[in-house]
């Protein structure tokens, strides 16, 4: 078998695989390297037929009886009517406002004293609930989204999974943890930042959360407490209970790795 | 080939006689009042099941499931009923959004079984069976491996075993499991692309 073969056999092995389990970040990069080499194969490749190959192999299972609960049909059937309802108001006040970006009008509205809870343009996020779906929305009708995984930044914390997502248009995201320990809210609360390095010297108070369960992933919105123009990184820091302005504290966690730097030179003062 | 083209035939049948629905994905491009509901009623049992080979905790299933319902139903638009049938797409994106969601948490095997036995879900399958004929172009090109083959099918793509998982249970070595799966994968895409371009072309001669 000449090079060229190994090779091409190597790529269907890693597609194939892609189409019914989870490859490792190493599997992913020789992956990567591999359709380099050979530009005709795309990704899902294999994943048409194994997505049908499942469904046929369902449908045809008379041992598998189980099917999705009445109630979570419906729970997720008000979830959704909720968010859309929801979505559609904040889309309609937008227009009417007319404002390039969110973040101007608040900045503007804040100079002027105008109460933000007097007008439902706004985007905090103090309702907890249906955060998958808001979350997911957000995903899917943003064009701007950036999403970048945590990174820990001792190892007292390197267990930690999760990422964050983040539009700057709609100046919301969230955050989804997993492996950070739980946190006693009457002695302090861990607290997120933004980094807009190009707008603020130092990052932005992004609100403060409380780890109540580690037995699975929990979904937090970011909540900035001022306008972000472009936000380039994000970090979470474990604060006395109710937050500070500005961190002394380590950082846990950061996203991305690395703190992004202005492009204008200016050097942050904190964390 | 004359077997295939029988189950294509009575398949064909089986969905001439419930007339021609409208595709669920097209009635959401649409924006029809009540096809998320839709698309629950008709597909949720489905993302439901596939959920569950990569999720074990109950509220990371239900968490991803709704997750994965929402995305099906932002990528409507995206649908193309000439690259792949409905059911394909559906699968394709709840499977994809799935393994991409195990990159952002941890499995935690749940030791409690999931309270989801609906008594109705034969007949469910069977309006899936017979509203989809690319089930039945499946199932034929599958049936046309030997036993081994097939399973290893069945561990992989349906109940979703690893590799090493696999080899275990089959006793079979890692390289030869990894190989086997890819070469079935590329048979029955071959197979399935055949009779679907025949079937095409069936449909064509008989008007």
């Amino acid at each position: 078998m000449d090079r060229t073969e190994e090779k091409l056999n190597k790529l269907l092995d890693l597609l194939s695989m892609r189409s019914y389990q989870l490859l490792t970040y190493t599997e992913e990069l020789e992956l990567n390297h591999l359709l380099d080499d050979f530009p005709e194969y795309t990704p899902d490749y294999f994943e048409p037929i194994a997505a049908l190959t499942d469904a046929t192999m369902y449908v045809h299972d008379d041992q598998d009886l189980s099917g999705m609960p009445e109630t979570l049909k419906r729970k997720i059937i008000n979830d959704f009517n909720t968010e859309k309802d929801g979505s559609t108001i904040t889309r309609i006040l937008k227009n009417i406002f007319q404002a390039p970006k969110l973040a101007w009008a608040m900045s503007f509205m804040l100079v002027i004293g105008t109460s933000i809870s007097m007008i439902e343009f706004r985007n905090y996020e103090s309702n907890y609930r249906n955060l998958p779906v808001k979350k997911a929305l957000l995903e899917f009708s943003s064009d701007d989204l950036i999403e970048y995984s945590w990174f820990a930044q001792t190892d007292e914390f390197c267990d930690c999974t999760g990422n964050v997502m983040w539009s700057d248009d709609g100046q919301r995201g969230f955050i989804t943890l997993a492996g950070l320990p739980m946190n006693d809210p009457s002695k302090n609360q861990y607290q997120i930042w933004i980094v807009d390095p190009n707008m603020h010297l130092n990052p932005v108070d992004g609100g403060v959360f409380d780890i109540t369960n580690i037995d699975s992933p929990t979904i937090i919105p970011i909540n900035p407490k001022l306008p972000i123009d472009k936000a380039k990184g994000f970090a979470i820091t474990l604060e006395q209970a109710g937050g500070v302005v500005v961190s002394q504290q380590p950082l846990i966690l950061t996203a991305p790795k690395e703190r992004p730097r202005s492009s204008y030179g200016i050097t942050p003062t904190t964390i | 080939m004359n077997s295939n083209v029988q189950n294509i035939r009575q398949t064909r049948k089986k969905v001439d006689t419930l007339g021609n629905d409208d595709s669920i994905l097209d009635l959401i491009a649409k924006d029809h009042p009540g096809s998320f509901e839709m698309l629950i009623e008709k597909y949720g049992n489905l993302v439901w099941s596939i959920g569950k080979k990569f999720l074990y905790n109950q509220s990371d299933l239900e968490d991803g499931v709704q997750e994965v319902l929402v995305a099906i139903w932002k990528s409507a638009d995206k649908f193309d009923r000439n690259k792949a049938s409905e059911i394909t797409f559906i699968s394709m994106i709840a499977r994809r959004r799935f393994i991409d969601y195990l990159r952002k948490i941890t499995k935690h095997k749940s030791e409690d079984s999931l309270d989801d036995e609906n008594k109705h879900i034969n007949l469910y399958k069977e309006s899936l069976l017979n509203k989809e004929t690319d089930l039945a172009l499946v199932k034929s090109a599958i049936e046309e491996f030997d036993t081994d083959d097939q399973e290893l099918l069945n561990l992989s793509v349906y109940q979703g075993y690893s590799h090493s998982e696999i080899s275990d249970i089959l006793n079979i070595p890692l390289g030869t499991v990894k190989t086997r799966i890819r070469r079935n994968l590329m048979k029955l895409k071959d197979t399935f692309e055949t009779n679907s371009r025949l079937n095409k072309v069936i449909h064509l001669n008989n008007g």
